[in-house]
Parts: structure tokens; C-alpha cells; sequence
């Protein structure tokens, strides 16, 4: 079953073309890759799906509604979260905070009933609460519950970034780079992870990563990009046989048009 | 210093706590600076005396009003104003402000610039205590809910609360409404207690004023607020032979803060009662001071 | 027929000075994306500076005014260094930095309350005051040399920064200071000359502001113009800051001259309003998407 759809999606900056003519669909229920060499517009298909970026041409289709026409927040209520390159966590907020206020929308109460300390306030906050500490026990954050986001080691921060986007229940997560900066030990500890999150979650997760480890010991499929474009899609074994994208790799002589 | 006095000092330093509760929600809990808010005391002020002594409303209801217009106008700014990036918004509510003060100078029904005098005395003690009551528990239970915790990650990290699914312009615009009210039903108060109304009154030196006292409250507490408003309140009540010096202290304070700690007074905590309990040494099941978020 | 343009003149030569006092919060802006509002107190003490030399020193009016502005410039970069370096060491929010700026703002102007107190000065009279014939408009001395200067302060700058090394650190400083720092460019001497050169136009402007009306501590609050001439063009741009003076210097001298004085502030700030609405980038901003 087709989640996300990618239809010639375009994207330019002034002048400059990051993305152009892509197109790709993600399953539901599968984990895809989306690599590339640096500057290949990985991060901006994110932020275009994400509502970030407006996209310049093309369409973007959830579920078969477009969505590329809707703000972020809409997007995200829709089920569609992310993870950031440099991770970006409510900093001076705790561990706990970060999660409980991306909970947001698993609640409806409105204003007055949050002055007036309504019935419908009291029983959806500690539902909210018990969600949120459930989360953290799952992601193996409770330890670090009243720990500033700042303080904590950077391997966490990731998970924790993980976690808040886990709070909105998604049906897509797109994760960015989740393993820059980690050691053999955890980039492993972290394939687990994602597996686990779409056993449990039932979410479908794309994700951007350098790691070839990582990306092919996990993805079902994998789409590679150069310098805005797809150059081949495929599941591993594919795609780690495909000439062009040996080549753009291993950058010999370049690509035609660079 | 008889009674007379020290019910006076008290009740400027209620008044100003309400206007610094407003500005703390937008400044301390939703990052947003605003230069314009006595703009929006001065509407709250004008119209609730123009409910009460024109239109013979009840004192309560006009200041309410009162409010409730200084809310309404915000609405109009914000929605012009805050789909933009931080600063046109801060230097819109600038010349809103100023604006403010400029057509009240020249509007001759609320009496021009030579201001708006035989305000009957409506405001005690126990009047401006009941408001601040009402709006320290409002402020409270708002931000320890789930529409609180937006605003505060509308301030954390934009782009993160927007991905979340966090309309954050919806609740930049709340949060400015909730604010100006604050700060309408101040000026309303304000006016029925200093019993004249002058458009001199509402300078940007009030905005900047008030603003001073969030930040020194630290960003992000509402305990925070209410002690530094009614600390900046008498404390130059008290040092009058000292008053030249003062903005050039609190000038000064502002850099010092800002460099050494942000986080202000209270550095962004909550005074509670099991923190209060805490510090005593009586023993309880939870013995620290709680954080902003989980009172 | 005569009379508008000799409204227009004195237009010019207001928007002129507002043209100096936006460039130098423009070029803040443009590198480090926040509104310094210090500004407004280095422009006061630039004319303080200026009246004092003059007065109690007995200096001659050029050396006067040029000793004015480099005083302001150490102002503007003694601020920067107090204010702003701690932050940006820190990388603190944006948000701190304007409180900051506020706090300096506030300091510069009640410090001068304090000392100085906050009584008007007239400057004494340094060119004479009637005008000069220009195909019979009325062109006042002072609105003639406060226009040159200010036009060829602004020569001098777009000079600097198109045509030497530092300009072009600075141009690039303010397109992408992550990647100009990658590429070995000093961010900070960069600011500091930001600063030094803002400083010093404002402390000139100040003069020529003090000599036009009088001095005293609350003078800065005519920087808020500044900011509105600097919405007008577009925050960031320097084309713009100046352009945005010109056209809110002719609308205020034309508000003045045939509605009503009382209403050209009023004006001026419902202009601010109309522009955040219709086109809020101004005239010549550029508009940004975040980057994630």
C-alpha cells in the first residue's frame, strides 16, 4: 500500500535547482533510504514533504491527499513528523517537557477548560502524562526524565528527538541523519531502534543517512539522489551493484551536467 | 509613611503585576518582544472609563471591557504582523504604541493631551488583589496545559514546535490577545485609581518598563513576574532622592542579566508551596521546587 | 509650483540624515539579525559630542563634527563589545540580544539624563541663517550641507563596502556568516567595523540633527524613524534603508508643510503599518525561507 507520493517535485532557490523532477513512492509499513552525496537535495525533499520549503513544481501526495499546498503544522497533525540534521529539542526545556509538548494532539481540550481546570482538562492531561511516561520508559529515557535537553550526551538528544516525534503517534517519521556522530556500538544500537519503533508503532519511517551499514542492513528500499535528481531506486542488493550509483560515490570524473 | 501611603504604593505595584503577567505569557513564555504595551493599557484605559462614565456601565464590567477592546486591537495587529519574523513585529508594536499615544493626543472627546481628570476613585486594595488573584491562577493553569506548553515551544525552537504539529502562529496570535487584555484591564485600573487619564501617561518608557520587570523575573516564571513587578514597584518608591539614577541601573541591569543570567530572579523555576515546604526543612513526599510546566 | 519644491528639498535633506541613521542600524542588522536599538543613543551622544566640542572646547566646526563621530564610534563599539560580544560567545537567542540592546539603549540616554541633565541646547549659529537664491527657491545653508555631507558620507560607504577588502567581508558576512567564517573571513572584526562605521554615521548624523533642531537626552527617539525608513526598504538592505529615508523624509516635510505638524509623526508610524501590511518585506528585502 502506497503512503507517500513523490510527482516530479520541484524545488529552486533563485537561480539554483537543489531539486528536480523527483519522483518515488514509500510504502506503508516499510523502511526506505534516501542517500546521496553532500548537496544532493536529501534534506530539502524533507523539507518540502515537512511543509517547510514551498515547493517551486510537482506534487506531493499523503495518503493520496496533496499536501503540498498545506502548512507545516497541518502536515505534521496529518501524521507526517521528522527528526532534524542538527537536532533541534526544546533546549532549556526537560527531557519530560520536550515529550509531554508534542503530546499536544492526542488532547482537545481548549483554553477555559485549561482555566477552569475542567473534568475534560484533568482526565485528558493525565492521560497525556501517562502517554508521555510511557514513551520515555519505551525509548529508555526515563532515567534522564528531569534532565535538561541540553545537558544530556548527544546520542540521547537523538533518541529524544526520536521520542518527541514519536509523541504524535505518526504514520510517517523522517528521520535526518539519526546516526551522525555515533560510534559502530550505537549506529547497531540504533538500527534496533528504528526497527522496533515500525513493529510497535506501526509507523513507517523514511530516512536520510551516511551510514551504509545502517541504511542497508534496514531499508527495504533505497532511493539515491544526485545533485537534485534520482539516479536509481531499488531494494540493497540493487542498488549496491548499480553502476551509476558506484560511480557518483566514488565521484570518477563526476556526473554529466555537474 | 502613614496607611494612606503605603495602600497606595501597594496598589500601583497590583496594578503593574497584572500588566507584567500579560507581557510575561508574550515576552517570558512565548518570546515575543513587544514595545506597544502600554499602547494596549491605554486603549483598555480610555475605553473602560469611556464604558463607566459615559456609557454608565458597572465599574467590574467597563475594566473588563476595557480589556476586552486592548484584546480585540491586538488581534488586528498581530494578524498583520506576526506571519512575519520577530523583529517587524517588535518594531510594528513600536509604532503602534506611539501611534496610540499620538491619536490620543489629538482626539478631543478623551480630552486631548491635556488629559481625561475627574475620574471618580474606584479602586481599593481588595479590588486590585481579586484581579490579581484571577489572573496569577488564569496565567498558571494556561501555561500548565497543553496550549501553555505550545506557546513555550513556539519560544524554544520555532521551526521543531511547527513540525510537532504546533500552529504557531494560531497561538502567537492567543498569546498576544491574552496579553493585551492583561494589560488593557491594568489601564483600566490604572485610570480609575489615579482618577485622571493623559495619553503622556502611556509612553514607550511604561512599554520598556514593563518589559525591564519580565526580565527580571526571569523569562519563563510567573513568580518571577510578580515579585520583580512588586520589587521594581516600591523599591523606587522608597529611593525617590535616587530616582535620576534609576533607569540608568536598570539599563545597566538588563546588559548584566542578559550576560551573567538570563534566567532572571527565578531562572525560569516556579515558587511552590512544596518548594516553600522544601526550603523550611519540613519534610514532605516531594521535596524540590517544581520547574515551569509541572506544577 | 515653487512651493512644493522647496518642500521637496527640505524633504531630501532630512531624509538624508534619516538615510544615515538607517544605513548604519541596517548594516547591524544585516550581519547580525537583530535591531540594535543602541543606535538611538549613540546618535544622542554624537550630538552631544558635537555640542560640547564646539562649545565648551572651542573647536573649529570640522574638526568638531569629525571628532563627534569618532567618539560615537567608540561608543557604538565599546557597546558592542559590553552588550553583544558575551552573547554571541554564548550563542544566546535572538531575543537576548534585543533585550540587551534595550537595556544599552535605556543606560546611554538616562546615564546622560544623570550627568548631563535633561535640559535643550541650542547649538550657536555655524552657517548663516539666510538662505541662498536657487532659481527663486529658498534653499537654507544648513539643509544644503546637511544633504552633501549625508550624500557624500553615503558615497563613501557604498565605496568601502563594494571596493575593499573589509566591504566584501562584510557583504559576505551578512549573505552567509557560517560559510564566511568557513573561508577564513573574521567575523569578529567584521561586526567591529559594522559597528565602527554605524558609530560613526550616526554620531555625524547626530550633529547635523542637533544643529537643525536642538540636543537633548531623547533625541535617539528620532532613531525610531530610522527603523521605519529601514522597514520601508527592507531590513538588511542598505539601498533600501536609504531609499526608505528619502521617501519618509518628502512625506514628512509634505505632512508638515500642508496638513498638519501635529500628524507627521502620526503619519509616519500609520506608513509603518500600511507597509508591514501590503508589503511587509519593503521595497528592496529579500525574503527568507528557514532553513532546517
Amino acid at each position: 500500500m502506497e503512503l507517500l507520493r513523490l510527482e516530479n517535485l520541484t524545488k529552486t532557490f533563485g537561480g539554483l535547482t537543489a531539486v528536480k523532477d523527483v519522483n518515488f513512492t514509500v510504502n506503508e509499513g516499510s523502511i526506505s533510504g534516501l542517500i546521496g552525496p553532500n548537496g544532493a537535495g536529501k534534506t530539502t525533499i524533507f523539507n518540502l514533504i515537512t511543509g517547510i520549503y514551498k515547493v517551486t513544481r510537482g506534487a506531493i501526495y499523503f495518503q493520496n491527499v496533496p499536501i503540498h499546498d498545506k502548512e507545516p503544522h497541518v502536515i505534521a497533525g496529518m501524521g507526517i513528523t521528522r527528526t532534524f540534521q542538527n537536532i533541534r529539542l526544546f533546549k532549556n526545556l526537560t527531557v519530560y517537557q520536550n515529550v509531554l509538548t508534542a503530546c499536544h494532539h492526542n488532547a482537545d481540550y481548549g483554553i477555559f477548560d485549561a482555566a477552569l481546570r475542567l473534568k475534560k482538562f484533568r482526565r485528558q492531561e493525565r492521560e497525556l502524562k501517562e502517554f508521555a511516561g510511557r514513551l520515555l520508559e519505551l525509548m529508555e529515557l526515563s532515567g534522564w526524565k528531569d534532565k535538561v535537553a541540553n545537558s544530556l550526551p548527544y546520542g540521547l538528544q537523538r533518541r529524544l528527538e526520536i521520542a518527541r516525534a514519536l509523541a504524535l503517534k505518526p504514520k510517517l517519521l523522517l528521520l535526518d541523519e539519526p546516526a551522525a556522530g555515533m560510534n559502530p556500538d550505537e549506529t547497531r544500537q540504533l538500527m534496533n531502534l528504528i526497527r522496533r519503533i515500525r513493529d510497535e508503532f506501526g509507523c513507517t519511517i523514511l530516512v536520510i543517512e551516511h551510514h551504509m551499514d545502517l541504511i542497508m542492513g534496514i531499508c527495504d528500499n533505497i532511493i539515491v539522489l544526485n545533485f537534485g535528481k534520482k539516479l536509481a531506486e531499488g531494494p540493497p542488493e540493487k542498488i549496491q551493484q548499480d553502476p551509476l550509483v558506484i560511480e557518483a560515490y566514488l565521484g570518477e570524473g563526476g556526473m554529466p551536467g555537474a | 509613611m502613614n496607611w494612606f501611603y503605603i495602600e497606595g504604593v501597594l496598589i500601583l505595584a497590583g496594578i503593574n503585576i497584572i500588566a507584567v503577567l500579560g507581557l510575561s505569557l508574550l515576552t517570558g513564555f512565548t518570546g515575543l518582544f513587544s514595545f506597544g504595551h502600554a499602547g494596549f493599557m491605554a486603549i483598555g484605559a480610555y475605553s473602560a472609563v469611556y464604558f463607566g462614565e459615559r456609557m454608565g456601565l458597572p465599574f467590574a464590567v467597563s475594566v473588563v471591557a476595557g480589556g476586552l477592546v486592548a484584546g480585540l486591537v491586538s488581534l488586528f495587529i498581530g494578524r498583520l504582523t506576526l506571519k512575519l519574523k520577530g523583529d517587524y513585529f517588535c518594531i510594528a508594536t513600536l509604532g503602534f504604541g506611539e501611534a496610540i499615544r499620538l491619536v490620543l493626543d489629538n482626539v478631543q472627546v478623551f480630552g486631548g493631551a491635556r488629559g481625561w481628570p475627574g475620574i471618580p476613585l474606584k479602586v481599593d486594595l481588595v479590588t486590585v488583589t481579586i484581579f490579581n488573584i484571577v489572573g496569577i491562577l488564569f496565567l498558571m493553569f494556561l501555561i500548565n496545559s497543553r496550549h501553555g506548553r505550545s506557546m513555550i515551544a513556539v519560544r524554544e525552537e520555532e521551526l521543531a514546535a511547527k513540525v510537532i504539529g504546533i500552529d504557531t502562529y494560531r497561538y502567537k496570535v492567543i498569546s498576544l490577545f491574552i496579553s493585551a487584555v492583561y494589560a488593557g484591564i491594568a489601564g483600566g485600573l490604572l485610570g480609575y485609581y489615579l482618577t485622571f487619564l493623559q495619553p503622556k501617561l502611556f509612553g514607550l518608557q511604561k512599554s520598556t518598563e514593563y518589559t525591564i520587570m519580565v526580565i527580571f523575573g526571569g523569562i519563563g516564571s510567573i513568580s518571577g513576574s510578580v515579585l520583580a513587578a512588586f520589587i521594581l514597584t516600591v523599591l523606587p518608591e522608597m529611593l525617590r532622592s535616587f530616582a535620576v539614577w534609576r533607569f540608568v541601573i536598570y539599563g545597566a541591569a538588563v546588559i548584566f542579566i542578559m550576560i551573567a543570567r538570563p534566567q532572571g530572579l527565578m531562572g525560569g523555576k516556579e515558587i511552590t508551596l512544596k518548594g516553600i515546604a522544601g526550603i523550611l526543612g519540613i519534610p514532605g513526599r516531594n521535596r524540590k521546587t517544581a520547574r515551569s510546566g509541572e506544577v | 509650483m515653487n512651493q512644493i519644491l522647496q518642500q521637496l528639498i527640505n524633504g531630501f535633506s532630512i531624509g538624508s540624515v534619516y538615510a544615515l541613521m538607517a544605513v548604519g542600524y541596517s548594516l547591524v542588522y544585516s550581519i547580525m539579525n537583530f535591531s540594535n536599538f543602541a543606535h538611538g543613543g549613540v546618535i544622542m551622544l554624537g550630538a552631544y559630542f558635537g555640542f560640547f566640542f564646539i562649545t565648551l572646547f572651542k573647536m573649529p566646526f570640522w574638526v568638531a563634527f569629525i571628532g563627534a563621530g569618532i567618539c560615537s564610534m567608540l561608543v557604538a563599539v565599546l557597546v558592542e563589545r559590553m552588550a553583544y560580544k558575551p552573547l554571541r560567545a554564548r550563542n544566546a537567542p535572538f531575543l537576548y540580544f534585543m533585550i540587551s540592546a534595550m537595556g544599552a539603549s535605556m543606560f546611554i540616554e538616562n546615564f546622560v539624563i544623570a550627568t548631563i541633565g535633561p535640559t535643550f541646547r541650542t547649538y550657536p549659529q555655524i552657517f548663516p541663517a539666510e538662505p541662498f537664491s536657487l532659481g527663486g527657491i529658498y534653499v537654507g545653508r544648513l539643509d544644503m550641507m546637511m544633504f552633501l555631507i549625508s550624500a557624500v558620507s553615503l558615497i563613501a560607504l557604498v565605496y568601502f563596502i563594494e571596493c575593499t577588502k573589509l566591504g566584501k567581508a562584510i557583504q559576505a558576512t551578512a549573505f552567509n556568516p557560517r560559510a564566511s567564517a568557513l573561508m577564513g573571513i573574521n567575523t569578529d572584526s567584521v561586526i567591529l567595523t559594522v559597528f565602527g562605521l554605524g558609530g560613526f554615521l550616526a554620531g555625524i548624523a547626530g550633529v547635523l540633527f542637533g544643529m537643525k533642531y536642538t540636543v537633548y537626552p531623547q533625541i535617539g527617539f528620532i532613531t525610531i524613524k530610522s527603523f521605519i525608513a529601514a522597514v520601508f526598504g527592507g531590513l538588511g538592505s542598505l539601498p533600501g534603508a536609504v531609499i526608505g529615508s528619502f521617501i519618509l523624509g518628502i512625506v514628512e516635510t509634505m505632512v508638515s508643510g500642508y496638513i498638519m505638524s501635529q500628524y507627521r509623526d502620526l503619519i509616519s508610524f500609520s506608513l509603518l503599518i500600511l507597509i508591514l501590511v501590503f508589503k511587509p518585506m519593503g521595497l528592496m528585502g529579500k525574503s527568507v525561507e528557514d532553513k532546517a
